[in-house]
Formats: C-alpha cells, sequence, structure tokens
C-alpha cells in the first residue's frame, strides 16, 4: 500500500475488506465516520515509504535480556 | 460555569516541600492536610468531575501511619503524609481500576502496581483514583460509566486527555500532584489544557508494571503537579530499574532537585519554529512560546532556531504504532463486545484494525530514524523548546467523534522517549492556559526540570489559580 487508491470506491473495498478480516462488526450509523478516520490516516500512509538504508535497521530491537532478567528459578 | 468563591485556608497551596516542612517540624499533621483535601474535594469536585472514587478510609490510614512514622522518628522521604492521587489506569490492590470503562468496571486488583507500591512505601497518603479517557484513548464521552472531567478553568471546555482527571484535579487544587499515563501526550495535554506542570520521564525509566498499557512501545508514567519541584519530588519518589517492565532502563538516579535552582544562563536551547507555526495554530499560542523563549534568553540562555523532521512523519509514525498496538490489546473484546466500549474510544483504536503488518514495520524503522534526528540535534543543545498543544482548551461540544480535533506536538516525543515537559506560559484572552513543552536528552530530566523551574521563576503563574479553587 504505497499509494492511495484515486477513487473512493476502491478504497471503500479496501476498508471493507480489511473490517472483515480483522472481525469487525461496524454498526452502521458509524460506518461513515469510521470510514472518515480510514481515509485521514491511509491518505499520510505513503510518509511512512521513504528511501532508507539498513542503517534504520533493526528498528524494533529485540532484546534478549528483557526477557532473560524476569526468569527466576 | 464558575460561580464559586471558596475562602479557605491555603493548606493546598502548600508545595509538597514546604507540607514536608511543616510535617516535620510538627506544624501541621498528615492528618490535617488530609481531612483539609477530603473537604475540598467534596466542595469542588462535584463541578469538575475529576475523581472517579475518593478512597477516604484508606487516605485516613496512609495519613495515620505517616503520623505516626514522623512521631516515632521514621523518615520515609518526601512523600512522606503528602496527598496524592492516581489516574485509574494503575492498579490498586482492593480498589477498582476501571480504566474509565464498562468493560473494566468490575476490576478489583490483587496488587498495587509498581508506582502505586511506590508511593505507598514512600508513605504518602492515596485521595483516590482519577477521571481518565476511557483506556487512556477514548473521550472526552458521556457515554461511559463515569462523567468526563471538566475544565477548572471554564468547566464548558475540556481539561486534556487522557490524565484529565489528574490535570482537572491538580488545577483545582484539590491535590497538589497526581500520577498520568503518556502515549501520545496524555500527561503534556492536560498539563497544557489545565495549567499545570506534566511530566513524561525518559521511556525506561519509570515502571509501568501494572499500569494497563495503551500503546506498549509508547506508553510512559509520570506526574502532573503544581509546580515543577512538586514533579521533581514525584520523580525522585517513583524513578528507578524493575527488571520486570521490559522496557525499563538500568540506570543511575540523580537528585532531581540538586540543579534544578541553577538557572539556564550558558544553556543552549533550540526551537523547532517549524512545528508550531502554522495556520492552524492559535497566534495567542505562538506569541506565548515566544515570550517564553525570550525570557529564558533574557536569563542568558542561547536560543537558537532549529529544523527537525517533518512534524507530519511524527503524526504518521505514532498513530500508526499506537493504534495497531492498542487494537492488539483489545482485538477479542471489539470482536466480542464492541458496543461495550465508549463511541470515541471505538471509533479511534479501531483504527489499528486497517494498519497492514508492513505499515507497522515501516513505522517502526522510521520511527528510529527519528529517533536519531532528535538526539542528533540534542548533542548541541541542552533543551529544545517547543509547543504542546496549537490551541488552547476547546470546548467540550466540540469534541467529534473520530479522529481528535485538537492538535497537540506531544507524540514525537514518546516515538523517541525523550523526556518532555509541558509547562504553563500564561493565559489567552479568554482565561484558558497556555504552555510550552521542554524536551530533553534520555534521562536528562534533570536539565528539563532546571529549565522548567527558571521559567516558573519568570512567569510567575503559580498563584493564579481557577475561579473555583
Amino acid at each position: 500500500m504505497t499509494t492511495i487508491p484515486d477513487d473512493e470506491a476502491t478504497l471503500r473495498i479496501e476498508f471493507d475488506v480489511m473490517a472483515k478480516r480483522a472481525g469487525l462488526q461496524i454498526p452502521d450509523e458509524r460506518r461513515e465516520w469510521l470510514f472518515e478516520g480510514f481515509k485521514d490516516m491511509r491518505k499520510d500512509l505513503p510518509l511512512l515509504r521513504q528511501p532508507r538504508t539498513a542503517a534504520s535497521e533493526p528498528a524494533a530491537v529485540y532484546s534478549l535480556d528483557s526477557i532473560t532478567r524476569t526468569i527466576v528459578r | 460555569m464558575n460561580d464559586m468563591n471558596i475562602v479557605e485556608t491555603a493548606l493546598h497551596e502548600l508545595p509538597i516541600a514546604e507540607a514536608g516542612r511543616l510535617l516535620r517540624d510538627g506544624s501541621v499533621t498528615s492528618e490535617v492536610l488530609t481531612e483539609a483535601a477530603l473537604d475540598r474535594i467534596a466542595r469542588i469536585d462535584p463541578s469538575i468531575d475529576s475523581f472517579i472514587v475518593v478512597t477516604a478510609e484508606r487516605a485516613r490510614a496512609d495519613a495515620a501511619q505517616a503520623d505516626a512514622d514522623f512521631a516515632a522518628g521514621v523518615d520515609r522521604g518526601p512523600m512522606q503524609g503528602i496527598p496524592y492521587a492516581l489516574k485509574d489506569i494503575y492498579d490498586t490492590v482492593g480498589i477498582a481500576t476501571t480504566c474509565h470503562s464498562k468493560l473494566r468496571i468490575d476490576n478489583v486488583p490483587e496488587a498495587d502496581s509498581v508506582v502505586a507500591d511506590k508511593f505507598r512505601q514512600a508513605g504518602g497518603v492515596l485521595l483516590g483514583k482519577l477521571a481518565t479517557h476511557e483506556f487512556a484513548l477514548g473521550g472526552p464521552s458521556f457515554d461511559l460509566p463515569f462523567p468526563p472531567t471538566r475544565n477548572p478553568w471554564n468547566t464548558e471546555h475540556m481539561p486534556g486527555g487522557s490524565s484529565s482527571g489528574s490535570g482537572a484535579a491538580v488545577a483545582a487544587g484539590l491535590v497538589r500532584m497526581a500520577m498520568g499515563s503518556d502515549t501520545g501526550g496524555s500527561i503534556r495535554g492536560p498539563a497544557a489544557y489545565c495549567g499545570t506542570v506534566g511530566l513524561k520521564p525518559t521511556y525506561g525509566l519509570v515502571s509501568r508494571r501494572g499500569v494497563f498499557p495503551l500503546s506498549t512501545t509508547l506508553d510512559h508514567c509520570g506526574p502532573l503537579s503544581w509546580s515543577v519541584e512538586d514533579s521533581a519530588i514525584a520523580l525522585q519518589t517513583i524513578a528507578g530499574f524493575d527488571p520486570l517492565d521490559p522496557a525499563s532502563a538500568k540506570v543511575a538516579i540523580p537528585d532531581y532537585r540538586a540543579g534544578m535552582t541553577d538557572g539556564v544562563r550558558g544553556l543552549r536551547i533550540g526551537v523547532p519554529r517549524h512545528f508550531f507555526d502554522k495556520d492552524e495554530t492559535s497566534k495567542e499560542v505562538i506569541a506565548a512560546i515566544d515570550a517564553a523563549a525570550q525570557s529564558l534568553a533574557a536569563a542568558g540562555a542561547i536560543v537558537e532556531e532549529i529544523t527537525l523532521p517533518d512534524y507530519e512523519l511524527f503524526g504518521i509514525c505514532g498513530r500508526v504504532i499506537m493504534y495497531s498496538e492498542a487494537f492488539a490489546i483489545h482485538e477479542a473484546d471489539f470482536q466480542n463486545r464492541p458496543l461495550d466500549f465508549g463511541l470515541l474510544t471505538w471509533m479511534r483504536m479501531t483504527l489499528g484494525a486497517f494498519v497492514t503488518a508492513t505499515d507497522l514495520h515501516q513505522a517502526t524503522r522510521l520511527r528510529r530514524e527519528l529517533a536519531v534526528a532528535v538526539n542528533t540535534m540534542l548533542l548541541d543543545y541542552d533543551v529544545l523548546l517547543t509547543a504542546t498543544g496549537l490551541v488552547t482548551a476547546p470546548a467540550l461540544a466540540d469534541v467529534k467523534p473520530g479522529v481528535a480535533n485538537w492538535p497537540m506536538q506531544t507524540m514525537p516525543f514518546n516515538l523517541t522517549g525523550n523526556p518532555a515537559m509541558a509547562m504553563p506560559t500564561g493565559f489567552s484572552a479568554s482565561g484558558l492556559p497556555m504552555s510550552v513543552q521542554i524536551v530533553g536528552r534520555a534521562f536528562d530530566e534533570a536539565m528539563v526540570l532546571r529549565v522548567g523551574a527558571s521559567l516558573e521563576a519568570a512567569t510567575k503563574l503559580l498563584s493564579r489559580r481557577p475561579a473555583l479553587a
């Protein structure tokens, strides 16, 4: 999803598929509000995709120490 | 609107350090402080709804214990005998921790959160649990089990969130210090709207264990208080390594008050003006930030304009991480009992369902780059000075469903984890507080507090309270 669909119908399909995949139950009266929130976030998602190097990794550092220090025999 | 004009003793105006001095020389007892606070809460809180529950019995027991300890020569530190309160996402043994939600209305923890336990061990007096936006996200809402908190400066306006009860209670003088939590600005936002100090410490400095999570890689625990020194005392009490909090950092804990009055002469302060100098920003807010910068410069600081990455990058990065982590925590409830969430919580948190795994990973990569950029800048500057919010507190009637429509500038430092403190700087023409944010190097809360103390001394706002207080 590096680009935004340029028509609302495609965006609605994306919205419906993702909602179904997440198991969401969306009351009719909330659907348009949520869709507007989805569009607002969706339009900014391309900002996450910018040229970057491997130096950006590892982004979410896995820390074994944070696990082993919690284990007490 | 506020029409009360209560004349009473000024016990609630005692700074924590001064109250501690009086407790130690026998001029006042914790019982007296506690009864005064309980009385004040009973009279004032019905107009602002900052408390979910007042734990009067527990408070009296804590006060009696503190007084007994003083009498026996036992001194547990500066919080001994001092009333405080906790946002209602902090677990408290035997006292419900509801997260302001129908989903946890009957949740009574069997153990204290680490922070609650530290205050107990330090001899603090727990006055009660404070209102929050539901699960520290959804509010202000009228469809939750408890009413939303109102802003003490104008009860038709919101107090900010999610630590709304904490900000309002401190501003109204119900408690000198209250604990909040901050995932995207939930300490600093209420502090800004209510005219208090709000300190988000460095990520990992204060244990989050026993505090209900919103977004685990962004969550921070910290105090809201009337003065900078009050926050320093609270931080001294709660900072420290916790091996059972995976994010906890093993760092030395300094004396946070030691250099607090050293002034700012020679310090370098960077101002990312492009963050807040926008069309949507209140001109009064910009003027207040400029005035704060000039005040610090007049006190000898070197103030320079700097450039950070575009604010919009911080914004989307934070939203993607926060919503997806929050949705993951609540996924089962969203699928099985979604209508038990308040509308605003449901609207905001549901957005996490629309984040893909790739979106999230790209966000975590970007997060690292943003943290590098901010911390590289902090090699050249002792602190950064920027906006907390772009406008003053909106009216409750203007709150809309969906994305929060009150622009804040707090998320960047949840992403980077740097310490950040909201400080009052003045009032708008309509009488609502304005605020600036001071951002420091990782684990250099002492410097943030030092600059805050200098600004506090210059602005002289501590004597101005809401009319109802």
